[in-house]
C-alpha cells in the first residue's frame, strides 16, 4: 500500500507511523494535539519484556503464561505469544532510538517487579516511562517527517470513517481551526485513539480519550469486543481536580497496602496472599479493597529517601503538589478508580477490524489483555500492535477500486452546519455527566443484573433525547457531535456486562460470583440500526 | 473572586476582556475555576451579560502534558497545577500565551515549536551510547512538555523565526549527548538558533513545570563545543 492515515499520535499511533514510513509508505498522522498531550505520557510504571539477561528462571513462556493467567485466559494464546516474543526487540528498539531508561551502574536498563508477574521484567524510566518513550518516538517520527514520509496534521478530530461495502477508504475529519469537515482518502486507516474514559467522566487518564471513535465506528459496522472488562486501578488518590493514579511502581518498589483497626495496621493483602500480596493483579486487589469497606492506605515511608527520589520521584511530586502529602513520611490514602479498558474494537491478529483496510491499535483495540491487564503490558502492546498493523499494511497491495463519497460528505456537512446554527445554551456536557453518573453507579467493581438493566434503561433515555436537543454551539463542535457515538458505546458496554453471567477478571457479578468455564469466550457486540447484539466468540473468529 | 479573561472569538478577531464571578471551592486550581465557570446553563459576565463558554486546552489535568499553559496573573504557568489559594492577588487574570497565534480564547497554536525542531533536524537517529554521568540530566530534559511556557517568559524569544528558545536548547543537548556522530551538526544549529541569542536571563527555568535546568544544558553544550575544538 502507498498511503495510510493514522488517527491518534500517542505511542501506538507513533509506532505505527514510524514503522509504515520506515517501509516507504506515506503516512498522514492526524490528531487534535501534538503527541506530548496524549494519554501515553501518563503511563508511569514501565514496560514488560523478557530479555537475554533475564532473571534466573524467567522466560518468554513465563511472560506469556502470566499474561494469559492475569487476563483469566480470555486473550488468545497466539496473540499473546506474538506480543511477549517480540518484547525484547521492542526494548532494544527503544534503546536504539535513544530512550532514556533507568540504568544500573553499568548502563544497562533496570527492571522492577510488577503485579501478577512471576519475575522482575518491567523495564522503566523512573516513574515517567510513558513520557520518556513518547519523547524518544517523537524524535524518531520527526526524522521521518523531515524526510517527507510522515505528514502530521494537528487540530484534527475524527468524525467518521469513509466506508463503502465493508471497505474503509479514508476518514472524515473535523478541523478545529477552520471549523470544516474534510475527507482524507487512503489505502488504509489505523485508529489509535486510546481508551473510553469519557464513559466515566474524569478518570485517571486523559480528558481527550473519550471512546467516540470506537462508538462511531461501531455504529458504522465495526464489531466491538470484551467491553465489560474495565480495569479499576487499585491505587488512585482523590484530589480536588480528579482521581490521580499512584503508579504500580510504588508497590513494585515494596509499597504495602493496609487499613487501620483498633489502632493497628492490618496488611490485608499480605495476610491473605502472602508476601507477594501487594503485587497481586489489579482486579484482585481492587475487589479486596472494596470488600474491606474501610479506608485503605499505601505506605512507602519505610523506603530510604534515595529510592523514593530516584525511582518514584514523579509520584512523590504528584502527592505533594495535589494532596500536600509527603510520601517519605505519610501513607497515601488510596481507592480503586477506572483506569484502563481491556475491551474495544475487535481486531484480527493483524490488527484489522471486520471492515477491510480499517485497523485499530493500542488501547482502542481489544486483543492482548483478556479480562484484566497486567501492569507494564499496555506500553508493550501499544508499540507491538502499531508494528503489527504497519507490517500488514505495508505488505499489502493497494485496492484499485474507488468510490465517490461526495453525497455522503455533503449530508454530514449539512448536519454539522445545523449544529452550528443552534442558539441554545444547553451544554452537551450535561448529558456526558449524566452518562458518567449512570456508568459509575451501575458498572462499578461489583455488578448485578438489576443495576445493569437500570443502566441500560437510562442509556436508552439519553440516546432517545440526544439527537432531539439543540446544544450550545459556542463550544468545540466535536463536544456536541461526539455525543451519539459515546452513548452508543456506553450502551454496548452495559449490554456486554449484562450478557456475561459469570465473574471473570475485572468483571465481577454478585449474582454470578463464580467463573464459568463454559463462558471462556470473548464477547462480541454488533450494532444494526439501534439494535445491539451480543454474542460469544466461540469460533475464535478474531484469533486468526 | 473576580476572574478576568482575555477573550478572542477567532484568530482574526480582536481580543477583549470579560470578567466573571467565581464562588466555587477555595482549593480549586485555575483549571477547576474554568470548568466551574463553564458548567452552567448560561454563561454570564459579572455584569449579567450573556456570553459564550470559555475555550481552553486540557488533557492530563495533572501537570504532565502541558496542554493548559496560559498566563496567570502575569506569570506563565499550567492552569491545572496553579491553585487560587496560592495567588497573592484578589483577582484572577487569565490570558493566552502571547508568543503564539490565538485560535480561540485561551487556546493557542504552538506548532512553531515542533516546526523549528523539525527544520533543524532535531532527532537522535541512532543512539551511540552515553556517559553515565549524563543520565540524570538526559532523563530530566526528556520530560520537556513542549508547553511553551519557557518561550512565553523569555525576553529573547519573539516569534520563533530565528531564536528558538530553551525547549530547543534542551533538545539540542539530548540529541548531541546521545548521538556523538551528530554533535557537530547540532552544535552548529544550537549556536545559530540559541547560543547567539540567549542573554542568560534564565527566566525559562523559573517557569518550567518539569523544573528542567536549562542552564545545565547550556553549560554541557558549551563544554561539548570546547571538547570538540580541542580534538580538532
Amino acid at each position: 500500500m502507498d498511503k495510510v492515515v493514522i488517527v491518534g499520535s500517542g505511542i501506538a499511533g507513533l509506532s505505527c507511523a514510524i514503522r509504515c514510513a520506515g517501509a516507504g509508505m506515506h503516512v498522514v498522522l492526524v490528531s487534535p494535539f501534538p503527541s506530548e498531550r496524549s494519554q501515553s505520557v501518563m503511563a508511569a510504571g514501565g514496560i514488560n519484556a523478557v530479555t537475554s539477561d533475564h532473571e534466573s528462571g524467567d522466560s518468554v513462556s513465563s511472560h506469556i503464561e502470566d499474561t494469559l493467567k492475569g487476563g483469566c485466559y480470555l486473550a488468545g494464546r497466539m496473540a499473546v505469544s506474538g506480543l511477549c516474543s517480540h518484547a525484547e526487540d521492542i526494548i532494544r528498539y527503544l534503546e536504539g532510538i535513544g530512550t532514556v531508561f533507568s540504568v544500573d551502574e553499568k548502563g544497562r536498563p533496570m527492571r522492577r517487579a510488577f503485579g501478577g508477574q512471576s519475575f522482575k521484567r518491567t523495564y522503566y524510566c523512573g516513574s515517567g516511562t510513558g513520557k520518556i518513550i513518547v519523547s524518544a518516538l517523537v524524535m524518531e517520527a520527526r526524522r521521518l517527517e523531515a524526510a517527507g514520509l510522515i505528514t502530521r496534521m494537528l487540530w484534527q478530530h475524527f468524525h467518521s470513517a469513509l466506508i463503502h461495502e465493508g471497505v474503509c477508504r479514508g476518514v472524515l475529519l473535523f478541523d478545529d481551526r477552520t471549523g470544516n469537515l474534510h475527507p482524507i482518502y487512503a489505502d488504509a486507516v489505523v485508529m489509535a485513539t486510546g481508551g473510553q474514559n469519557a464513559l466515566f467522566g474524569k478518570t485517571t487518564g486523559s480528558t481527550q480519550c473519550d471512546g467516540y471513535a470506537a462508538g462511531m465506528l461501531f455504529m458504522q459496522g465495526a464489531q466491538l469486543k470484551n467491553l465489560e472488562f474495565i480495569q479499576y486501578h487499585p491505587t488512585t488518590i482523590e484530589t480536588p481536580q480528579k482521581r490521580m493514579l499512584i503508579s504500580e511502581a510504588v508497590r513494585g518498589e515494596g509499597g504495602r497496602l493496609f487499613y487501620q483497626e483498633d489502632g493497628k495496621r492490618v496488611y490485608f493483602m499480605e495476610d491473605k496472599y502472602g508476601e507477594k500480596g501487594n503485587l497481586m493483579t489489579r482486579d484482585v486487589i481492587s475487589r479486596e479493597m472494596e470488600s474491606t469497606g474501610r479506608d485503605i492506605f499505601l505506605d512507602v515511608s519505610f523506603l530510604d529517601k534515595a529510592t523514593i527520589d530516584n525511582r518514584l520521584g514523579e509520584v512523590r511530586d504528584l502527592c505533594m503538589k495535589y494532596a500536600h502529602l509527603d510520601i517519605c513520611r505519610d501513607p497515601i490514602p488510596v481507592a480503586p478508580s477506572v483506569h484502563f479498558f481491556m475491551g474495544g474494537l475487535a481486531v484480527h491478529l493483524n490488527h484489522e477490524t471486520n471492515l477491510r483496510n480499517l485497523f485499530a491499535v493500542g488501547e482502542c483495540a481489544s486483543m492482548y489483555h483478556g479480562a484484566n491487564r497486567l501492569g507494564g503490558n499496555s506500553l508493550l502492546a501499544a508499540i507491538y500492535s502499531g508494528n503489527v498493523a504497519a507490517d500488514e499494511i505495508s505488505g499489502r497491495a493497494s485496492d484499485e477500486n474507488t468510490h465517490d463519497f461526495t453525497l455522503e460528505i455533503e449530508k454530514k456537512k449539512e448536519a454539522l452546519a445545523r449544529m452550528f446554527d443552534s442558539q441554545s445554551r444547553f451544554p452537551s456536557l450535561y448529558i456526558r455527566n449524566m452518562l458518567s453518573d449512570t456508568m459509575r453507579k451501575n458498572l462499578g467493581i461489583v455488578r448485578e443484573e438489576s443495576s445493569l438493566r437500570h443502566g441500560i434503561e437510562e442509556l436508552e433515555y439519553y440516546i432517545s433525547i440526544a439527537d432531539q436537543i439543540r446544544y450550545d454551539s459556542s463550544v468545540n463542535p466535536y463536544d456536541n457531535y461526539s455525543l451519539t457515538g459515546i452513548l452508543a458505546l456506553a450502551r454496548a458496554t452495559l449490554e456486554c456486562a449484562l450478557e456475561r453471567k459469570e465473574s471473570r477478571g475485572s468483571h465481577y457479578r454478585s449474582d454470578y460470583p463464580e467463573t464459568d468455564s463454559t463462558q471462556s469466550f470473548a464477547s462480541l457486540v454488533s450494532y444494526d440500526g439501534g439494535k445491539y447484539t451480543v454474542c460469544p466468540d466461540k469460533e475464535c473468529f478474531y484469533e486468526s | 473572586m473576580k476572574v478576568r479573561i482575555l477573550r478572542q472569538n477567532s484568530p482574526e478577531d480582536q481580543p477583549h476582556w470579560e470578567t466573571f464571578d467565581y464562588n466555587g471551592p477555595e482549593d480549586a486550581s485555575v483549571a477547576a475555576v474554568l470548568d466551574y465557570i463553564n458548567y452552567n446553563d448560561d454563561i454570564e459576565t459579572d455584569e449579567g451579560k450573556k456570553t459564550s463558554r470559555i475555550i481552553w486546552d486540557c488533557s492530563c489535568l495533572q501537570g504532565i502534558c502541558g496542554a493548559c499553559a496560559i498566563v496567570i496573573n502575569g506569570r506563565p504557568a499550567l492552569a491545572c497545577e496553579t491553585f487560587i489559594r496560592d495567588l497573592k492577588e484578589d483577582v484572577l487574570v487569565l490570558r493566552p500565551l502571547r508568543k503564539f497565534p490565538v485560535i480561540r480564547d485561551l487556546m493557542v497554536d504552538r506548532s512553531s515549536i515542533q516546526e523549528n525542531l523539525k527544520k533543524s533536524g532535531m532527532f537522535i537517529g541512532e543512539y551511540s551510547g552515553s556517559d553515565e554521568r549524563e543520565h540524570d540530566h538526559q532523563y530530566s530534559v526528556s520530560k520537556c512538555l513542549k508547553c511553551g511556557l519557557c518561550l512565553e517568559v523569555c525576553p529573547n524569544y519573539i516569534n520563533g523565526k530565528t531564536f528558538f528558545g530553551a525547549a530547543f536548547a534542551n533538545d539540542c543537548y539530548v540529541v548531541a549527548s546521545r548521538n556523538s556522530a551528530k554533535s557537530d551538526e547540532i552544535r552548529k544549529t544550537y549556536a545559530e538558533h540559541f547560543g547567539s541569542g540567549c542573554s542568560k536571563s534564565l527566566s525559562c527555568m523559573d517557569v518550567c513545570p518539569m523544573k528542567i535546568q536549562t542552564i545545565a544544558s547550556i553549560a554541557k553544550m558549551n563544554r561539548m563545543k570546547s571538547r570538540n575544538r580541542k580534538s580538532e
